[in-house]
């Protein structure tokens, strides 16, 4: 039993960055704006589908169609942003929630009118092999993820931590009248987020698209397991948001092999009721939770 | 407050409708009135209380299997189930409710109770010998006293009853202290603590009070639909119950009804096209957060005042 450890440690670590890059891409929208994007699994779906349409419907190649997919992202969330949450930011927290989960709903919707009958395959445009190391087996799937999430990782961190936009991001998120104050122009630095988060979560989309079948409901399941992540992780924290991630996929694959099956399927659902139950910061985020 | 007794005059005017409707329309009409407890329950945490509790889709699932599973395996009449279907919601809204009695909030709250009602869903996968599992189970004619409720244009009698004694109900609750207390926790739940509301019995009955409700609701969709699926209470019908408030208009009781009848008769007209109702939905409900925040229901308050709610304040 104990044999297989290493193997299921590291085939969790290839589903949990594939978790991470979905927890951290919700994490930067967060981070800005301070509003949880619950239309984000839909953002996701969609770009799944995206690089589906522009790889597949224009047989454009893979890289290039990635590069479209994530553009186009990055404009819906901009102009979401621009054109649906800022005019109503100084609203309620209730109306924002609603208006981001209702923009994911619409999105699904579109999903569902052209793609509702039929399920697309996993597009996976390299040879699938697995290499063997000792006696762990690692697939082609979990190099190509892991190795794109690991310099996802790099350029965020390098972005946050020593560029000035880092900086900017930071202050923000302390203060935005604050920073509004010293000159940074708040209302289009959050739309500029929210375009970014749609962004890396369109990456995490093309990622799923690489190894799962789509469907339009694709979203609903991403959303938990990038909640559960950040949670795990701590809300608002980057790296918090990574370690959840691969902490969650490692946990599932554990529970699953050495309990029972059933929890690779509802790790998701657990982690975040029993983290906020037990200890509501998370891994490595600050407490912030009301107490009467 | 004097035009409020004209009110009764709506369910009165329903009763001859049936005559006029042929039996899919009477279908339609029927899963309208059953989601106007949906909508109150629902209402009642999110618009009053000003909670972001997502789990209305677990006391609505918690309602139909239970009506379902008592109906199947023990043999009972569909009306003796009622009442457990409602004992059943609310137990699943007085759980909801402990991650927020333990100061969870905003949308901290919102995943957690989303998480509770994605684990309902998974358990009426699971739990095969009594749900029948993605399959779904069959669930048997209901029966009224030994009269059979085998037509949607019986059911409509029996449901109107019940949505209409659900209203009363609701709306004298929320004209009670019990709906002031909701209004001071709304607005400043430190404050109201401060005044010696004790906000945590408030909040829990609010939570049950709900449940009960979206459980009757859930009892209703099992005979009115007759055979119940794990699908019923996925996310994309938690949306589906949230447009209901949000369009019609949140914490007020005429939102909820005519949420839930727009949001029913509404994807009717394009049901051949899977994906359309989201769409307009989701268009529908940004529209009104952005130009109409208090709903579709603020527009019949300015029409006339006995349509103001007392419930919410701006």
């Amino acid at each position: 039993m104990l044999a297989l450890l290493p193997q299921l440690v590291v085939s969790g670590t290839s589903t949990g960055m594939l978790y991470a890059l979905i927890a951290l891409s919700m994490t930067v929208a967060y981070r800005a704006t301070t509003v949880v994007n619950f239309g984000h699994g839909d953002m996701v779906a969609a770009g799944a589908y995206a690089v589906f349409v522009f790889g597949l419907g224009f047989g454009l190649p893979f890289l290039i169609a990635m590069t479209l997919a994530i553009a186009l992202l990055f404009t819906a969330g901009f102009a979401a942003q621009r054109l649906l949450l800022q005019p109503i930011v100084a609203g309620p927290h209730l109306s924002l929630a609603m208006m981001a989960l209702a923009i994911g709903y619409t999105v699904r919707g579109a999903l569902r009118l052209e793609w509702g009958n039929e399920t697309i395959n996993p597009l996976r445009p390299y040879p699938q092999d697995a290499y063997l190391f000792g006696n762990i087996v690692v697939t082609t799937d979990d190099v190509v993820i892991g190795g794109c999430v690991l310099l996802l990782l790099a350029a965020l961190f390098l972005l946050f931590q020593v560029t000035p936009l880092g900086k900017v991001i930071q202050a923000t998120f302390q203060s935005q009248r604050g920073a509004a104050l010293v000159g940074i122009n708040v209302p289009l630095f959050h739309a500029l987020m929210w375009g970014g988060g749609a962004a890396l979560g369109a990456i995490g989309g093309v990622m799923l698209s690489l190894i799962t079948p789509l469907t339009p409901d694709l979203g609903q399941w991403t959303l938990i397991q990038g909640f559960a992540a950040m949670t795990l992780g701590g809300f608002g924290s980057l790296g918090g948001a990574v370690a959840g991630g691969i902490l969650l996929g490692i946990t599932e694959k554990l529970l699953g092999f050495y309990i029972n099956t059933v929890f690779i399927e509802i790790t998701g659902y657990l982690v975040p009721i029993l983290v906020l139950m037990l200890r509501p910061q998370g891994l490595f985020g600050r407490r912030a939770v009301l107490r009467v | 407050m004097k035009g409020r007794r004209a009110f009764w005059l709506l369910p009165l005017a329903l009763l001859p409708v049936p005559l006029l409707l042929n039996p899919y329309q009477q279908y339609v009409l029927n899963t309208a009135l059953l989601y106007v407890p949906v909508g109150i329950g629902f209402n009642l945490v999110v618009g009053n209380l000003g909670l972001l509790a997502f789990s209305n889709v677990a006391y609505f699932g918690l309602g139909a299997y239970t009506s379902g599973v008592l109906m199947v395996q023990i043999g009972l009449p569909w009306w003796l189930t009622v009442i457990p279907a409602a004992l059943m919601g609310g137990a699943g809204g007085a759980i909801a409710s402990i991650p927020a009695l333990r100061g969870v909030r905003l949308f901290y709250l919102a995943i957690m109770t989303l998480a509770f009602g994605e684990l309902m869903r998974w358990t009426y996968i699971r739990w095969e010998s009594l749900t029948g599992g993605s399959m779904g189970m069959a669930v048997p004619t209901a029966t009224l006293f030994g009269w059979a409720l085998d037509t949607d244009r019986r059911r409509f009698y029996v449901f109107l009853a019940l949505v209409v004694l659900i209203v009363a109900i609701t709306d004298r609750l929320l004209r009670s202290r019990f709906g002031r207390a909701f209004l001071a926790i709304k607005d400043n739940e430190i404050a109201a603590a401060a005044m010696g509301i004790p906000t945590d019995r408030y909040i829990v009955l609010a939570f049950a009070w709900g449940g009960a409700v979206v459980g009757v609701g859930g009892a209703m969709l099992a005979i009115s639909v007759g055979h119940l699926t794990p699908v019923s209470f996925d996310l994309t019908e938690l949306i589906r119950q949230f447009a209901i408030i949000m369009v019609g208009g949140l914490a007020s009781l005429a939102g909820a009804i005519v949420g839930a009848v727009i949001i029913t008769a509404a994807p009717q007209v394009f049901i051949s096209f899977p994906g359309f109702d989201e769409l307009v939905f989701g268009l529908l409900i940004v529209l009104v957060i952005l130009f109409l925040p208090r709903g579709l229901a603020s527009l019949l308050a300015r029409l006339h005042p006995a349509f103001v709610e007392r419930y919410y304040r701006d």
